[in-house]
C-alpha cells in the first residue's frame, strides 16, 4: 500500500511570504495525524495545497493523484470539512442528503439518515435555523456516509461546546474509522483527542518540527520531576524544556536514554500540548 | 449528466424566490388586477353605458359591426401572449442579479468550500448556473406567462360576451392562439445565443471580485465608456462613441432583458409595418431569429462563453483564505 499522500519539497508563497517551506512527509494508510502548529504555521496551506484548492510549488501526491490536474476524481475519495459552519444557509436537510446523494457515487443515504435520526435535526429544518454544533452534526452526517479513503477535518470543532466536540469524535472512531481509512486533524483543542491520534505532525513556521508515531512519540518524550540534589546533573543532559511544579523542576527529555534518566527523579509520560508548547516556544516572541 | 440535474436543481433551492415565487406573485398581481378592471367595466357598463366614439353604448352588439368584431377578435388572439409581457421583463432582472450573485455568494458565506468538497468540477457548476439563467428560468417564466395570458384572453372574451358580443367561438376557433406559446417557445433559443455575453460578464466579475461585484459589473463598464465619451468631446477624436455605448456596454450589460435583441436586427426596432397591419407572433419569431444572423449575435456569445470559461478557472484557483 503506498502512501495516502506524499509530499516532496512542497512550497507555497504569498508574494514574498512563505507559507509552506519545502516540506517533505509521508502519510500512510489507516493513520489518524494530528496535524498541530500554531496560527498562520502553514497547516491550513498545506492542507488546502493536498486537497487542490490552492496551486504550489514542489511534488504532491494523493492517492498517487495530482491535487492540481485530478482534483475531480480526487474528490471522489476525499472527503474534508474544511471549516465549521460552511454549509450554505438556505439549504434544508433533506436537500442536502438528496443533493449529496445525487452527484456522489460512494454516499450511502442510508447511513446518513441512520446517524441524523440520533440527532434532533429534521429533515425540514434549514441550515440557518440551527446551531453551530448542528450544523457540525449534519456536516459529519454526510461526510461520514460518504466511503472515503481519506478524510481532512480542519479545525472541525471549533467554537463547539465540550458535549458537541466529545460527541464528533465519537462518532468519528466508533463508526466511521476503519483500517482502509486515513484522517488528518487540525485543531488546537489537542488535550481533548491526543488519544486517538495514531501519529503526530508538527508544523511550525512553515517546517515540519516534528513527525512520529504516538509510540515513537512516548518513547522519546518524557518529563522527569527532578529533585534538588539532581538538577545540576539533569541540565547536563540537555533538557528541551523545564518548567517549575511547587517548587520542582519539571524538566522534558528528547531522546535520552530512560536508564540514565531514571535515577533523577519521577519520570512520566508526556501530554501532547505540554510537548507542542515546549516545541514551539518563542513563536510569538 | 445526472450530477447536471442535481447541480441545476440546488440552484432552483436556493433561487426559489426569484425564479419561481417572483413570476407566481407577479402574475396573480396582474390577472388580480385585470379581473378587477373587467368586473368594473361590465358592472358600470351595465349601468351607465360606456362611451366608445363619443357614443353612449350599453350593448357591444348593437355598436360593433363586422369589421370591428374581427379586428378585436384578431388582436386578441394574435396579441393575448403580450399580457406575458411584464413577467418577461421581471425575469431580465432576476437573471441579472442571479448572474451577478452566482460565483460570488458562495464565496462570502464560504460555502464553496463545502461545494468543492464534492466530486464536481467547477465547469460543471458554472455550467449549471448558466443552465438555470437561459433556460430554466425562461421556461418557468413562459409557463406562468402562458398562464397570465390564457386567463388574461378568457377574462376579456367573458367580459366581452357580458357586454353583448361573444366571442368565445372566434377566439376559440383561432389556431393562433393555441400557436402563440409555442411561438414564443421559439424565441428561446435566440435569448439563450443573445444574453451570453452578459450572463458571462456578470458571472466573471461574480467569480473574481473580492467586495461589491455589483459596483465593478456595472459602474466599470460605465465608467470607461464615460471617460472614452468625455475625451472624445475634449480632444475632438471622432470616435464613434454611440457604438460603444451600443455595442460594448449596453449589449453587455443588458442582453439578459427579453427581446433586447430588437434593438439590433434590420430594421431597428424589430418592424416596418403598414397602417392598418398589428405586429403578431409570427413577425416576432421570425424578426427574433433574424438576430441569430448578425455578427452582433455570435461575437457576443463567443466572448461570452469566454467569459465563462475564465469564470470557471476563477473559481478553482481563487484562494479564498
Amino acid at each position: 500500500m503506498s502512501a495516502v499522500i506524499s509530499a516532496r519539497g512542497l512550497t507555497k508563497r504569498y508574494g514574498k511570504q512563505v507559507a509552506v517551506d519545502n516540506i517533505s512527509f509521508e502519510i500512510p494508510a489507516g493513520r489518524i495525524v494530528g496535524l498541530i502548529g500554531p496560527n498562520g504555521s502553514g497547516k491550513t496551506t498545506t492542507l488546502k495545497a493536498a486537497l487542490g484548492l490552492i496551486p504550489f510549488e514542489g511534488e504532491l501526491k494523493v492517492l498517487g493523484m495530482d491535487p492540481r490536474t485530478h482534483r475531480d476524481q480526487l474528490m471522489e475519495q476525499v472527503c474534508f470539512i474544511a471549516d465549521v459552519a460552511v454549509l450554505p444557509r438556505w439549504i434544508r436537510v433533506s436537500e442536502a442528503i438528496d443533493f449529496v446523494a445525487g452527484v456522489h457515487p460512494k454516499f450511502n443515504r442510508k447511513k446518513a439518515e441512520r446517524y441524523l435520526a440520533n440527532t434532533k435535526l429534521k429533515p425540514s429544518m434549514k441550515v440557518k435555523e440551527m446551531s453551530k454544533g448542528m450544523i457540525v452534526q449534519l456536516h459529519l452526517a454526510l461526510v461520514m456516509a460518504i466511503d472515503a479513503k481519506l478524510l481532512v477535518l480542519d479545525e472541525p470543532t471549533l467554537g463547539l461546546d465540550i458535549l458537541y466536540r466529545k460527541q464528533f469524535y465519537q462518532n468519528l472512531l466508533e463508526d466511521y474509522f476503519d483500517e482502509n481509512k486515513t484522517i488528518i486533524i487540525t485543531t488546537h483543542q489537542v488535550e481533548e483527542i491526543e488519544h486517538i491520534f495514531s501519529d503526530l505532525m508538527f508544523i511550525r513556521e512553515g517546517r515540519i518540527t516534528l513527525s512520529a508515531s504516538m509510540e515513537e512519540v512516548a518513547e522519546r518524550f518524557f518529563e522527569v520531576m527532578v529533585t534538588a540534589e539532581n538538577i545540576a546533573a539533569a541540565k547536563a543532559l540537555n533538557p528541551i524544556d523545564e518548567r517549575q511544579v511547587f517548587g520542582k523542576s519539571v524538566m522534558l527529555f528528547d531522546g535520552v536514554p530512560r536508564a540514565q534518566v531514571a535515577a533523577l527523579g519521577e519520570m512520566r509520560n508526556v501530554g501532547v500540548a505540554d510537548l507542542f508548547v515546549a516545541k514551539m516556544k518563542g513563536t510569538y516572541a | 449528466m445526472n450530477t447536471m440535474k442535481w447541480l441545476v436543481k440546488r440552484e432552483f433551492w436556493e433561487h426559489k424566490g426569484g425564479f419561481f415565487w417572483t413570476p407566481a406573485v407577479v402574475g396573480t398581481i396582474m390577472t388580480v388586477f385585470l379581473a378587477v378592471t373587467m368586473l368594473i367595466a361590465v358592472t358600470v357598463g351595465k349601468h351607465n353605458g360606456i362611451h366608445i366614439n363619443g357614443a353612449m353604448i350599453t350593448n357591444l352588439s348593437t355598436a360593433m359591426g363586422a369589421e370591428d368584431r374581427s379586428q378585436f377578435v384578431t388582436a386578441l388572439t394574435q396579441g393575448y401572449m403580450g399580457s406575458g409581457a411584464p413577467l418577461f421583463m421581471v425575469l431580465g432582472f432576476v437573471v441579472f442579479f442571479f448572474c451577478l450573485g452566482s460565483l460570488f455568494d458562495e464565496r462570502k458565506d464560504r460555502s464553496v468550500l463545502f461545494w468543492k468538497s464534492l466530486p464536481v468540477s467547477d465547469g460543471e457548476t458554472v455550467l449549471s448556473k448558466v443552465a438555470m439563467a437561459l433556460v430554466v428560468a425562461p421556461l418557468i417564466t413562459l409557463a406562468f406567462a402562458t398562464i397570465v395570458s390564457v386567463l388574461s384572453l378568457l377574462l376579456v372574451t367573458t367580459t366581452a360576451t357580458v357586454m353583448g358580443f361573444n366571442a368565445f367561438g372566434a377566439v376559440l376557433g383561432s389556431a393562433s392562439v393555441y400557436l402563440a406559446p409555442f411561438e414564443l417557445l421559439a424565441m428561446l433559443p435566440v435569448y439563450l445565443v443573445w444574453a451570453l455575453p452578459t450572463v458571462g460578464w456578470l458571472m466573471m466579475v461574480s467569480a473574481w471580485a473580492k467586495t461589491k461585484p455589483f459596483l465593478w459589473a456595472v459602474g466599470a463598464p460605465l465608467l470607461v465608456a464615460a471617460l472614452l465619451s468625455w475625451f472624445n468631446a475634449m480632444f475632438q477624436f471622432n470616435w464613434n462613441i454611440g457604438w460603444f455605448w451600443q455595442h460594448i456596454v449596453a449589449r453587455g450589460l443588458l442582453s439578459v432583458a427579453p427581446g433586447s435583441w430588437f434593438g439590433f436586427v434590420d430594421p431597428q426596432g424589430g418592424f416596418n409595418l403598414g397602417p392598418r397591419e398589428s405586429a403578431n407572433m409570427v413577425m416576432l419569431v421570425s424578426q427574433s431569429w433574424r438576430a441569430l444572423a448578425t455578427a452582433d449575435a455570435w461575437i457576443g456569445a463567443a466572448l461570452g462563453a469566454a467569459m465563462l470559461y475564465a469564470a470557471a478557472r476563477l473559481r478553482r484557483w481563487k484562494d479564498e483564505g
